[in-house]
């Protein structure tokens, strides 16, 4: 009875869906802010994200006469039950839930739902516009994909070294690893990786100058043209819990050593570095560049991001 | 409980969406420049988004000719309840300086019920954002109205 109970807590409240959603509004509110003090404005309050779900919970939804009914509305509850299921397999420092042997493929393959599911949706909704869009999210998949999985094996390596397989995908052996030996930010080979999964962080989530499949002012916001009222509302609340999931899978992977031994403050302490990743990763870019092309994204992530990544990959595995 | 938290969330995140009926670009321009640092209209939370689908603020510029004529019909009637109406500048008032000309089939009250009118050629920033908000207080009140119905 218990374990039932902690299990509907797990899920329904600390590392799920409650801790995820208020942090990940907290994040977004925090960027528009961010963003508009450094370009001298007030900018919306901090619960601008909030105000933003809500008011499309009381829009009417338009199903559009070409759409797939089911997989038009399914699609965004598909990936914002994916991204909090992903959360759940990400320990907050020492306090894990659900580790297993290989959550980092798990989570992988959960954040590639999540992207996948706007896909779906955006061609259920039988729109050319996010006919366009979703050409273009495929194409930001594959550019952050390769470089985030090249991490991935870096840190994998790393930590595993002692282990029989002599390499390891499980985020809980990578913290206790980190606990032992430092955090892995702080060895030198693996600053290229920790660099690279900088650059994976907002094109993952489709932050401003990546947002080449939401570019509202070339393709009408592109993969959610068609979406309107709750659905779309459920879209903009999973990037918000998006954020908060990429920043704490960076802290777990290169700073998983720094817990303090109690959950609360190990959950305090992720959410400071997730702000202040939120400002490194995304404010600051979001000010000062203007979008990418498509092209460039590509180009740019299989070359320099995927080359940091390699280096730091080859440097773990000739044992530096 | 819910429902009351929807309801004062709708005046504080207004989308707006921008229709040139066949505007001559200055309205356009005001309206760009109400969003701009100096006027910072993000901060009573307005954002311009870029499809009709998810607006709850419909700006339309212009006197509305015949060549926009049934776009505009047709994007009003993509906007999902509830909607603002707001016409920008004197031109879809009452025709302004293209009043009587051939190609001209404003003003936009013969198509859709206008909310909120500011005059003007071109109206001031300030003046747009006056109306902008208290296009989002009707906003407000055509959610209440919608619940109880």
């Amino acid at each position: 009875m218990t374990t039932l109970l902690w299990t509907i807590f797990h899920v329904l409240v600390f590392p799920g869906l409650l801790f995820c959603v208020v942090v990940g509004l907290l994040l977004a509110g925090l960027d528009r802010k961010l963003v508009a003090r450094m370009q001298n404005r007030v900018g919306p309050p901090l619960l601008q994200p909030w105000y933003d779900f809500l008011k499309c919970c009381g829009k009417e939804t338009i199903i559009p006469r070409h759409a797939r009914r089911g997989l038009f509305l399914a699609a965004p509850v598909l990936g914002f039950a994916a991204l909090i299921t992903a959360a759940l397999f990400i320990p907050v420092f020492s306090y894990s839930v659900y580790s297993t042997s290989a959550d980092l493929v798990v989570i992988l393959y959960l954040l590639t739902v999540v992207g996948v599911s706007m896909i779906v949706g955006a061609a259920a909704s039988g729109s050319p516009f996010a006919g366009v869009g979703l050409s273009r999210e495929m194409v930001a998949m594959i550019s952050y994909e390769l470089p985030f999985v090249l991490v991935m094996l870096a840190v994998g390596r790393m930590a595993g070294v002692g282990t029989p397989l002599g390499v390891t995908f499980s985020l809980q052996a990578i913290v206790d690893w980190q606990a032992a030996n430092g955090n892995l930010l702080f060895h030198w080979s693996m600053i290229p990786a920790a660099l690279a999964m900088l650059f994976v962080i907002p094109c993952e989530i489709g932050m401003h100058p990546f947002d080449i499949a939401e570019a509202e002012t070339e393709i009408c916001e592109g993969t959610l043209a068609e979406y309107s009222g709750p659905p779309a509302g459920l879209f903009r609340l999973t990037h918000c819990v998006k954020m908060y999931v990429m920043c704490a899978l960076f802290c777990v992977l290169f700073l998983g050593g720094i817990s303090t031994g109690y959950a609360a403050l190990d959950a305090l302490v992720m959410v400071v570095l997730s702000v202040v990743l939120t400002f490194v990763t995304m404010s600051v870019p979001h000010a000062v560049c203007a979008r990418f092309k498509v092209e460039q994204v590509f180009k740019f992530y299989w070359t320099v991001v995927a080359g940091l990544a390699l280096i730091s990959l080859i440097l773990v595995w000739l044992g530096l | 409980m819910f429902q009351r938290m929807i309801d004062k969330s709708m005046a504080k995140s207004p989308w707006i969406f921008h229709i040139n009926a066949g505007s001559c670009n200055g309205c356009d321009i005001e309206l760009v420049s109400v969003l701009t640092p100096r006027y910072d209209a993000e901060r009573l939370g307005f954002r311009l988004t870029g499809t009709p689908r998810q607006a709850d603020i419909v700006v339309v510029s212009g006197p509305v000719t015949s060549q926009t004529k049934d776009r505009l019909v047709r994007t009003l009637a993509q906007v999902p309840e509830p909607r603002v109406v707001v016409s920008l500048g004197s031109c879809p008032r009452s025709g302004n300086v293209f009043k009587g000309s051939y190609c001209v089939d404003g003003p936009l009250e013969k198509y859709t019920h206008v909310d909120v009118s500011v005059g003007g050629c071109t109206p001031k920033p300030e003046a747009i954002m006056a109306a902008l908000a208290k296009a989002s207080e009707i906003l407000a009140e055509k959610r209440k109205e919608m619940r109880q119905a």
